[in-house]
């Protein structure tokens, strides 16, 4: 009997260990940024509210003037992170074409490139420009397994306070994967 | 809002980098597909010389592409020098590759890393590289080997004095 009891608690530790975790949230104390995370297939996923001030603040600091960044800084902007854990394979992900909806309506993001067409037009200055398409979360991206990771900002283009649904999708050798954030929030 | 309550922002925003629950550093040295040989890179560094990757040739180069703005650029730049610290005397060079900065902000910066980083740091101020080397986000590092292909690959930010790093480092080195 105890060595049943044994076993099943190893089997139960085993599935503990490689089970994925449902979505999870948490605020930050400081800043009152909430952040949503999901672990699906051994990738980590997780949404963070980048505050409008703190948008200012940052690309203010790269050469935007306050005009010239508002618009995105009131456009529902996370800061972004996806890190292939253990996924079985290489992943390879167009964060450009993940499907966002709210209210169940399909919804698109601004492409980096129409961002960044939008500021050189306006006359920003090009070390700003710069710094702003890469401090975006890469459009297109491969991760490899045991830890390859991007930390980088996403627009999603929606008013303070909305709420939607995200999917994160990534390919591995032709199968497409999921992870599904719901009922994230735009920073008010 | 007055410019002096943005630059105090801004000083929040890094420090929201630095907060408690930060994205891990990891520490995999992934192999290359394809070893594809190093692309060209010739750029100024510190002291407005020109270095160039292909004078490296019989050497393993770190190549870290970086920004002082982003987070996990920041949080690794001490360990990529005690990397350089461990294998400076084996036949490694580590060049960091600076995108779209001037000298001023790369080196008020420096100032601030722990220890200071002693190895080769290239200004990249129009981001070219970038797609050279088909970076597609910051930080990106690739390790050349001695003939010159790219062997080994870390997208996103590393522990670069980690044990199993510093010994592929080395043992490409000895290959």
């Amino acid at each position: 009997m105890k060595n049943i009891t044994v076993v099943t608690l190893l089997v139960l530790a085993s599935f503990c260990c490689h089970a994925d975790v449902a979505q999870s949230s948490r605020t930050d104390a400081l800043t009152g940024a909430e952040t949503w995370e999901i672990q699906v297939d051994g990738v980590h996923f997780s949404l963070t509210q980048l505050l409008p001030d703190q948008l200012r603040a940052f690309y203010v600091n790269r050469g935007f003037t306050l005009e010239q960044i508002e618009l995105y800084a009131a456009s529902c902007v996370y800061m972004t992170v996806l890190r292939n854990d253990r996924a079985p394979g290489v992943i390879r992900t167009v964060s450009s074409r993940w499907p966002i909806s709210v209210n169940n309506r399909p919804h698109e993001l601004i492409p980096v490139e129409q961002w960044v067409e939008r500021f050189s037009a306006a006359g920003v200055k090009k070390s700003a420009v710069i710094a702003f398409r890469w401090a975006q979360f890469p459009p297109e991206q491969e991760y490899r397994p045991g830890g390859d990771w991007n930390q980088g900002m996403l627009s999603v283009g929606l008013p303070a306070g909305s709420r939607f649904d995200i999917i994160a999708t990534w390919d591995i050798a032709g199968n497409e994967y999921r992870a599904k954030l719901t009922e994230v929030q735009c920073a008010k | 809002m007055h410019y002096a309550g943005v630059v105090a922002l801004f000083m929040c925003f890094v420090g929201l980098g630095q907060a408690a629950e930060l994205p891990l550093l990891t520490h995999s040295l992934t192999p290359s597909a394809g070893q594809r040989p190093a692309p060209v890179l010739r750029l100024q560094n510190l002291d407005d010389e020109i270095v160039d990757i292909h004078d490296l040739k019989g050497k393993v180069v770190v190549v870290n592409f970086w920004a002082t703005w982003c987070p996990p650029c920041r949080r690794e730049m001490g360990s990529l020098e005690r990397l350089h610290q461990a294998t400076k005397d084996k036949n490694v060079e580590v060049l960091a590759v600076n995108v779209g900065e001037n000298f001023d902000t790369v080196f008020s910066f420096l100032g601030t890393v722990e220890p200071s980083p002693n190895f080769q740091m290239l200004f990249d101020e129009d981001a070219l590289s970038m797609g050279t080397w088909s970076v597609k986000g910051l930080p990106t590092t690739y390790v050349v080997g001695p003939d010159g292909r790219i062997a080994y690959e870390a997208v996103g930010g590393r522990e670069f004095d980690h044990p199993e790093i510093v010994k592929k480092v080395i043992e490409l080195a000895d290959d």
